[in-house]
């Protein structure tokens, strides 16, 4: 399953200079195919976060579509669409994302227990693992460190084992060490289950994961 | 981990963390179930127990007697065949007059009544002790009861003096002999003859005299001169017959006849004009709050005793039945009896029926205002939850929670809270209804199975309202500007 913007663009409604409104991300196309790994960077503001939210279908762009596969996916009505990303996009989210009355675990599983799926015990057991936080399955996320909630949020993005995996500086609260093992984890789920991955970050050691390097400035996507 | 416990923790929990909230949209949701189920019940059955409740405040029909006629047993029973057996709810009839307790040097009024009608037609009436069963027997006034000290078990001696006789003679001394009697009958061809009479020691005549100045002169005209026919009543009792105690004066049987009964009307009139005592016993010492306590009950029977008349002055008429039906009633009556008219207590029954419209107003009135606050207070709970529970709303709709599940989890939420709400009005509200119908009309509801689906129902239906715009609040948050984190 492969992404393809279609000069999508957000525009909001801001007094900037002489116009009522500005472009937090102006008109741009790209695809990211099946089995490859795409890395976005850029300042702060540039509107990573606004590109990522249209590509992974929680906002909608004032301009242009979003194609998965052949469907436009902003043409699909609200329950199609949830159950869409539900099933096949994995988000981890920018900022704090853990709802704190349910276990680290039962967080994880949320998103299939949402629709009634088969919960992918299995698949979050070897995640947490991978990632270093098998032993907090119980505990509740207001006990967690940063990291450890991080963590939480993109083994809750794989466990689903989605089509799309769309990350929000994913490595922000990490250490190095770490960094690498989220990072290599993303490039390996990319290239061997042959998944598209599209990682926005400031780390510079990314880079040497990415099949395809975006880089945005102003809204703007810039030739590289 | 099971998944059932998994989501059964995930609705306790945010249940649990709310509580207070929670309870609050609860409380107000029972509250409002409960005073609209309270007011709907008296509402339903206070028509039925207003109707009672006016009839027992005094009847709402009188039956008296027409000008110059008579109202007894007779002519009331006659009169009430008006009336379909099932709409009469009773018929008490009552013949006042004023009895002296001369014992005490007090006077008051008193009814000859049917106290098995009385139960019927006045149900309010409180009596402390038992009515009366028997002859003898009498139900006294609280306010009487109280001046003349008297308590069931005590005995009554009472006193009828006729109008006519001298109230302010003593029973004892309008006995006196040498009384004289007077009277007149109608003669020969309508004229009037007059009579007076001295009676002796015994009651028995001790001298006549005749004015029979109306009567043809050659005949009946004589009687007053003739020695031998005036002779025969000399030492004889009243009452007396015409050709057995006396001989008619030959040529004057007419005016014979005349004399006679004048004198026989005469010593009538003096026999009943004779005060009457008898003994009571008290057996029930009446409450009512109103002028009620202030008279003395007996049975008919011993009022005829007493007065020597077989007479009453009003039956008081209890009806079920709707105004316009009254009045055909009363119409019937007034028309077909030759004594008895019939009035309708009006003030009674239209106020019956605008106290009825008033408290449909207002029922309805208090029925929106408290649909109105309890949806306020629902609504801002439920609000307050919502921008609580923000931030969780919008995570699960970025992990793919439509808006649909969103909708169903508050209005499951919602319902839930009415259904716990409308079965805590339903019972509290059939509380508050038979306390209120206790209370104010001192009977007791039935319980209306109806109620309980109709209030869960009803407060499901409010609560479910209520959510709306909470419900549209939540929708509307925007996942990914919650994505973007604190
Ligand atoms: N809902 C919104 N309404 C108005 N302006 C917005 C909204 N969301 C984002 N913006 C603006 O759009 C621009 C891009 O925001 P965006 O979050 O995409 O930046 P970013 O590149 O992710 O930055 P960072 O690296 O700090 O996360 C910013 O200037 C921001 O102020
Ligand atoms: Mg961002």
């Amino acid at each position: 399953m492969a992404v393809k913007a279609e000069s999508i663009a957000k525009r909001y409604f801001r007094k900037t200079g002489g116009a009522n409104y500005f472009y937090a991300v102006q008109p741009v196309s790209l695809e990211i195919a099946a089995g490859e790994i795409a890395v976005l960077t850029g300042r702060s503001g540039s509107g990573k976060t606004t590109l990522l939210h249209m590509l992974s279908g929680l906002l909608k762009p004032t301009e242009g579509k979003v194609r998965i596969d052949e469907t436009d996916l902003y043409s699909l009505d609200d329950r199609a669409l949830s159950r869409l990303r539900s099933e096949r996009i994995g988000v981890v989210p920018q900022g704090r994302s853990a709802i704190d009355t349910l276990t680290v675990l039962e967080n994880i599983l949320l998103p299939a227990k949402l629709y009634g799926r088969p919960l992918p015990v299995e698949g979050a057991r070897q995640w947490m693992e991978r990632l270093g936080i098998a032993p907090l399955g119980d505990a509740r996320p207001a006990e967690l460190s940063g990291g450890e909630l991080r963590r939480m949020a993109i083994v809750r993005a794989l466990a689903q084992s989605p089509d799309l995996l769309f990350a929000d500086e994913p490595t922000g609260d990490l250490d190095d060490e770490n960094t690498r093992l989220v990072l290599s984890a993303f490039q390996a789920y990319a290239h061997e289950q042959k998944k598209a991955v599209f990682v926005v970050t400031h780390e510079n050691d990314a880079l040497q994961y990415a099949d395809t390097v975006y880089q945005m400035d102003g809204g703007r996507i810039l030739d590289r | 981990m099971t998944k059932r416990r998994m989501f059964l923790r995930m609705i306790t929990a945010s249940l649990l963390r709310r509580r207070s909230r929670m309870l609050i949209a609860l409380l107000s949701i029972g509250i409002g179930a409960t005073i609209l189920a309270g007011l709907v019940t008296i509402y339903v059955d206070v028509p039925r127990q207003m109707g009672a409740q006016f009839r027992s405040y005094g009847a709402n029909m009188l039956l008296l007697p027409k000008d110059g006629e008579t109202l007894n047993g007779e002519s009331l029973a006659e009169a009430l065949k008006a009336i379909p057996e099932d709409a009469l709810v009773g018929a008490a009839p009552y013949r006042y007059v004023r009895l002296d307790m001369t014992t005490r040097q007090q006077s008051f009024p008193a009814a000859g009544t049917d106290f098995d009608e009385i139960t019927k037609t006045s149900p309010y009436f409180s009596v402390e002790g038992e009515y009366p069963g028997e002859s003898g027997q009498v139900l006294v006034g609280k306010e009487i009861a109280d001046t003349v000290g008297v308590k069931p078990g005590s005995t009554m001696k009472l006193t009828y003096q006729p109008s006519g006789s001298a109230s302010d003679k003593t029973p004892e001394e309008s006995r006196v002999p040498g009384a004289a009697l007077s009277g007149k009958a109608e003669g020969f061809g309508g004229g009037i003859v007059y009579v007076s009479a001295e009676l002796d020691e015994e009651m028995k005549i001790a001298s006549l005299s005749v004015d029979a100045s109306t009567q043809t002169p050659e005949y009946g005209g004589q009687v007053p001169e003739n020695e031998a026919f005036l002779g025969q009543f000399i030492g004889k009792a009243l009452p007396l017959t015409l050709n057995e105690d006396v001989d008619a004066l030959t040529g004057a049987t007419v005016t014979s006849s005349a004399v006679v009964d004048a004198l026989n009307k005469a010593t009538e009139a003096a026999v009943s004009a004779q005060p009457k005592t008898q003994n009571f016993t008290v057996t029930g010492i009446l409450t009512t709050g109103g002028e009620e306590e202030g008279y003395v009950f007996l049975s008919l029977r011993d009022m005829e005793a007493m007065t020597g008349e077989d007479k009453l002055d009003v039956a008081e008429l209890s009806v079920s039945a709707g105004v316009d039906q009254l009045e055909a009633y009363a119409e019937a009556i007034t028309e077909n009896s030759g004594s008895v008219r019939a009035r309708l207590v009006k003030r009674v029954a239209r106020s019956e029926a605008s106290v009825l419209e008033k408290l449909t107003a207002l029922v309805f009135l208090v029925t929106l205002v408290v649909l109105l606050l309890t949806m306020i207070c629902v609504s801002t709970t439920m609000m307050a939850v919502v921008s609580e529970r923000r931030r969780e709303i919008g995570l699960r709709k970025a992990l793919g929670a439509s808006d649909g599940a969103i909708r169903a989890e508050f209005l499951g939420e919602g319902l839930f809270l009415g259904l716990l709400g409308g079965v805590m009005g339903a019972v509290l509200g059939f509380a508050f209804a038979q306390a209120v119908s206790v209370n104010v009309f001192g009977s007791s509801i039935t319980f209306q199975p109806l109620l309980l689906p109709a209030a869960i129902l009803v407060s499901m239906a409010i609560a479910a309202a209520s959510c709306l715009l909470p419900i549209k609040r939540a929708v509307a948050i925007d996942p990914a500007i919650v994505l973007k984190g604190e």
